[in-house]
């Protein structure tokens, strides 16, 4: 072994046998390129499982509010602080004809502001910051028309930890209840601090399962990844963290997996970089980050116990799934991202990542983040690239089912959730043997 | 009387402003791409020198509110952050096999 792996070996053993009702058989991956499936899952998880929009932060004051184009025509909605500081939510649609009634400039785009009514832009009703209708022009020439039974439809909308949930179904559970005990225990981070926000997206030709797969596990990055480990890629290899120093964890139909990652650098003079070379170790050096984060860590008091439950011994971050397609993932240098995956068809996907970081109080800690975002970002296309490769060859079903080993643990349980909800689902719509 | 393009510590480094010193990070990335990877290194070893200077030069400011000059500094180390994986990582300014991948910058601090 070399030397970081003697450090982080564990000899903790397999994952995959404590959850023996996910078995080590070989997994199907028709669910990744049937057109059926796509259908399926949309209607039994995207259309009533609670899927997060924003932040709070975007909603801070009464009257503020953002739009969201949800992909693959899932829905179009706004977001709103209505005045009893309550966040609303309802389908950007007019009740007269049927107009989008906030959009500016271009109407397939997302917008954001402040505002005490919304009017639409076609005859000028105007609505509430709940969606009610609260004025109707030339009232006098409609016909029978109860303005109280008329808004644009309401969505249900939740806020958990600052982030704001919406669920397109008539009767959803709670979002608490759907969250569970151990992923509400993420509310004692403090997600609030960190205001600096930096966000991406992208389109990607492949399943949207697909690109959860291919950041859920580590198997990868001595591959996908290798030129950041070492310019001789072969390398690589022996420089990643050992199969058991990592952490997997799932309750259903959420997933945990945690991360080692180096120790922040040693505070150092102003001046003693060395001299420039190419070598990226030295750009870190020289700007206090990497991958990992800022070396110059916030203070952000003592860390909620619920972080690194795997007790890794240089814990590098906790990645948070949650079902059906948020990632939230906390890191030990002080700041969070959260990567978000919307379908738009079989095999095509909309991939957002945000991260977020307590605001610089100089040069040195923004050039700090902006390295960091720059890191992440460069990461994430080499996995997005691989996720068009994936789906491409999958849908000529030459082969049939995936072979998944311990470190891909996450992989096996996602797609079983996904299944799973789709059954039940089907269950409650049409029972076996009764009518529909 | 004229404004400094860049703080006078740092006048080496004006030929490099036009092309660098760019306040999106899509403008950065386009012009990572654009250039051949000489002019890539050519900007590296150009700066890297001065950068550990920059940032103890920039610390100096109040970062909400630094001068044009200040801020087209900082502007071009955020270019060489950018510029480094091309150079220390990749040998070429594209991620190889990065295919048709690329992330739309949507959010971003305005300094």
């Amino acid at each position: 072994m070399t030397d970081i792996q003697e450090r982080l070996a564990t000899g903790k053993g397999k994952f995959t046998p404590r959850y023996p009702e996910l078995g080590t058989g070989p997994v199907s991956y028709e669910d990744s390129i049937s057109p059926e499936a796509f259908e399926a899952e949309r209607e039994a998880i995207f259309e009533r499982t609670w899927l997060y929009v924003g932040r709070s932060e975007r909603i801070a004051r009464p009257g503020s509010y953002f739009t969201r184009e949800l992909p693959g025509g899932l829905a179009s909605i706004v977001v709103a602080r209505a005045v009893d500081g309550s966040v609303q939510a309802f389908h950007n649609v007019c009740a007269h004809r049927g107009n989008k009634v906030v959009w500016q400039e271009h109407p397939s785009e997302e917008s954001s502001g402040t505002c005490r009514q919304f009017q639409c832009k076609y005859h000028g009703w105007r609505y509430g910051l709940d969606g009610q209708v609260v004025h109707i022009t030339n009232q006098q020439e409609f016909f029978d028309l109860d303005p109280s039974l008329l808004r644009m439809p309401k969505v249900h909308a939740e806020e958990f930890a600052g982030f704001v949930f919406v669920n397109l179904a008539d009767d959803p559970v709670p979002l608490r209840t759907h969250l569970g005990d151990r992923i509400l225990e993420l509310e004692a981070y403090p997600f609030d601090r960190m205001t600096q926000r930096y966000g991406f997206s992208t389109r990607i030709n492949g399943n949207w399962k697909l690109a959860i797969d291919s950041v859920c596990e580590w198997y990868h990055p001595a591959y996908v990844h290798a030129r950041f480990i070492d310019k001789d890629i072969a390398k690589a290899e022996k420089k990643v963290p050992p199969v058991d120093s990592y952490h997997y964890e799932l309750f259903p139909p959420h997933m945990l997996t945690s991360v080692p990652g180096p120790p922040p650098l040693p505070p150092r003079e102003p001046g003693t970089a060395g001299p420039p070379v190419r070598d990226q170790k030295w750009v870190y050096r020289l700007f206090r980050a990497g991958l990992f984060g800022p070396d110059d860590v916030p203070d952000l008091g003592e860390p909620p116990g619920f972080l690194n439950a795997g007790e890794i011994a240089y814990w590098g971050n906790d990645q948070f799934w949650l079902f059906p397609n948020l990632s939230v993932q906390i890191w030990q240098r002080g700041y969070y991202i959260t990567y978000a995956y919307w379908p738009e068809s079989v095999d095509s996907h909309v991939y957002e990542i945000d991260l977020y970081f307590v605001p610089p109080s100089n040069a040195a800690e923004r050039l700090a983040q902006e390295l960091v975002v720059d890191s992440t970002v460069e990461f994430a296309m080499q996995d997005v690239n691989t996720i068009e490769a994936t789906h491409s060859a999958l849908k000529t079903r030459r082969q049939r089912q995936f072979h998944l080993s311990d470190q891909e643990l996450l992989i096996r349980a996602f797609h079983t959730y996904v299944r799973q909800a789709v059954e039940a689902h089907q269950a409650v719509a049409a029972p076996p043997g009764g009518d529909r | 009387m004229s404004t400094a393009v860049l703080p006078a510590a740092f006048a080496e480094l004006e030929p490099w402003v036009a092309d660098w010193a760019k306040p999106t990070r899509a403008e950065r990335y386009a012009m990572r791409l654009s250039k051949a990877f000489p002019e890539l290194i050519a900007f590296y070893d150009a700066v890297a020198p001065h950068a550990e200077a920059a940032v103890e030069h920039l610390n100096r400011g109040d970062l909400p509110s630094l001068d044009d000059g200040d801020t087209r500094l900082l502007q071009l180390l955020y270019s060489f952050i950018l510029v480094s994986y091309a150079v220390n990582i990749f040998d070429q300014p594209k991620i190889p096999d990065s295919g048709s991948a690329f992330f739309d910058c949507v959010v971003e601090p305005t300094v």
